[in-house]
């Protein structure tokens, strides 16, 4: 498998750069809030869009463009939103057949340490969300197709 | 086999001097250590209270020299283990004063107390249009069982209100009984917002209207004592692992003349006379609620609990933690920016708190990487949150073990919450 994105990179080399585990957290947190309102407009939070089993709520939309996903996220929480906007970066850009390919392990260079197992279960069930999409073929813009898909 | 509380607490005694918190914090050895390099700021006991060494040791003692199956072995260790588990009965008698042990039924959790209420009086007793009176605070497990029974039973589920402060109204909790009123089922503290219900009160209005009380205390045992010969109930559940004891074993209270009239809740070994294909009888109270091996070594822990907490003193320790609630409420008033949901006048040690402008799950994560431990979420009480327009709340529970050194590092990690998410 090839690097999933030069986004996925910067995002995994960023977190090694910084070898203590508070300023990681703070470096999502960071993320998240760069993540504004407008980015992923009210309409767009249905309950259609919802992840289900998370703590706090969390929507993914996915756009099919020239057979490749590109995937958003949102959530009510500040740091789910920064792992939610590090996931859709990492992950976007890649067709159904690549989605399936990408393993457990290149999540798991995302957290590094600074998360509670119940976020790095999060974090593997917006994975699997992917790849439930990218299976399912996707959707457009038009039609966006939900993360219960 | 008992052994000596580490405290000198005069038994009875109110004197917060004999209640050295430094001194009972070092019963607790899981408190010793540090989480992410800060030492650990423990505020979850109202899930789960941690335990001190003489509950670990009870436990071990059990299974390093005289665990058996109790009840019905003719060998030395099942008389000795059945003589503990028997004597921890007659010591949650005494705690709660009831009047007898046989008035004590082992259950493996509060929430499996009032299943057995639900399943077996309710099962027997209720009938269609019948009504019982739950409170908006109550914990899922007060109500789920009883949502049950309307489905299968056609009972009538009535809900006492509170006000905006999360103070019980007990004048609108007169106005819902009726003579169709068969149960008042409901919580002593709020496991949310940390409210005391005066259920003194509760339980002689509703026997004035002829129906009986049960008492959901898995939050009001721990923070003060109990008698359920004062308070007139007709059942009390209360739960171990929040008593300072081990998780697995419960407890319900009920007046012997209400548990005699109920039938069976399990079948099994253990609560039977007698077994045969042309009918079988089973044992008196306690123990007809009782089928299969019970919880033995939890049951042997949380007797150590109790005379762990008995031996501190219950009015101490409800004078200890007061104290906590007072400082950490005037603390948060200080820091600004806090909503605390649950204002009530009588409050036991718990306030769930929201920090202005910022989710409850992130304000809880960043406490907990600054080594505080709390709870977030709708705590099991999802109608109370709807009631409260809210979507959860950061909880803080104290316990016996807590310090003002505790309080100050949660203000301290919530002044690091406000800086990072606002």
């Amino acid at each position: 498998m090839s690097i999933p994105s030069a986004q996925y990179e910067d995002y995994a080399d960023a977190l090694e750069m910084i070898d203590d585990e508070d300023m990681r957290f703070e470096y999502i947190i960071d993320i998240g809030k760069k993540v504004k309102d407008q980015d992923f407009p009210e309409d767009w939070r249905t309950d259609d869009h919802l992840m289900h089993g998370c703590m706090s709520r969390v929507w993914i939309i996915d756009e099919v463009k020239d057979g490749k996903h590109y995937f958003r996220g949102f959530s009510d929480a500040i740091i789910v939103k920064g792992l939610v906007a590090m996931m859709t970066g990492s992950f976007s850009g890649l067709t159904g057949d690549e989605l399936q390919k990408i393993g457990t392990d290149h999540v798991r260079r995302l957290n590094l340490g600074a998360l509670t197992t119940q976020r790095q279960v999060g974090m593997m069930a917006m994975l699997e969300t992917f790849k439930k999409l990218g299976s399912a073929g996707g959707g457009t813009v038009a039609g966006l197709r939900s993360a219960n898909a | 086999m008992n052994k000596v509380v580490s405290i000198d607490a005069a038994p009875g005694s109110n004197s917060l001097a004999a209640f050295d918190v430094e001194r009972v914090r070092r019963d607790f050895p899981i408190l010793k250590q540090k989480v992410y390099g800060k030492s650990l700021v423990f505020l979850d006991s109202g899930a789960s209270a941690q335990k001190p060494q003489v509950v670990i040791d009870a436990v071990r003692e059990c299974y390093e020299t005289y665990y058996s199956n109790v009840h019905r072995g003719a060998h030395f260790l099942s008389q000795r283990c059945t003589d503990a588990y028997e004597a921890v009965r007659a010591d949650i008698a005494g705690f709660i004063n009831a009047p007898s042990e046989n008035n004590v039924v082992i259950t493996s959790s509060v929430t499996e107390s009032i299943n057995l209420v639900a399943q077996t009086w309710g099962r027997k007793f209720l009938k269609a249009g019948d009504e019982v009176i739950v409170s908006e605070m109550e914990h899922h497990a007060n109500i789920v069982p009883w949502q049950l029974l309307e489905t299968e039973i056609g009972i009538t589920i009535k809900v006492a209100p509170i006000d905006e402060n999360g103070e019980f109204l007990l004048d609108s909790f007169k106005q819902l009984l009726s003579p169709k009123t068969k149960l008042v089922a409901i919580t002593e503290v709020s496991n949310v917002l940390g409210t005391i219900v005066p259920v003194k009160e509760v339980i002689r209005l509703a026997h004035a209207a002829g129906a009986l009380v049960l008492i959901d205390g898995a939050q009001g045992i721990v923070h003060h004592g109990v008698d359920v010969q004062d308070l007139d109930c007709d059942f009390y559940g209360f739960t171990g692992h929040k008593l300072y004891g081990p998780s697995g074993v419960g407890v319900l209270y009920g007046k012997a003349e209400v548990l005699s009239a109920m039938p069976p809740y399990q079948g099994g070994g253990d609560m039977i006379e007698k077994v045969s294909f042309s009918g079988t009888t089973f044992k008196e109270p306690p123990h007809r609620f009782e089928a299969g091996t019970p919880p033995i070594a939890q049951v042997i822990g949380l007797g150590a609990a109790i005379r762990y907490v008995s031996g501190l003193g219950m009015d101490n320790i409800a004078a200890h933690e007061q104290g906590l609630l007072a400082y950490a409420n005037s603390r948060i008033e200080d820091l600004g920016g806090v909503r605390i949901v649950g204002q009530a006048h009588d409050k036991a040690a718990i306030i769930s708190f929201l920090l202005d402008g910022a989710h409850p799950f992130d304000v809880a994560a960043v406490l907990d990487r600054q080594g505080v431990a709390t709870r977030v979420g709708h705590h099991c009480a999802e109608p109370l949150m709807d009631r409260l327009g809210v979507v959860g709340t950061v909880r803080a529970s104290f316990g016996l073990y807590n310090t003002s050194d505790d309080v100050d590092r949660l203000i301290a990690a919530l002044g690091k919450a406000k800086d990072l998410l606002l």
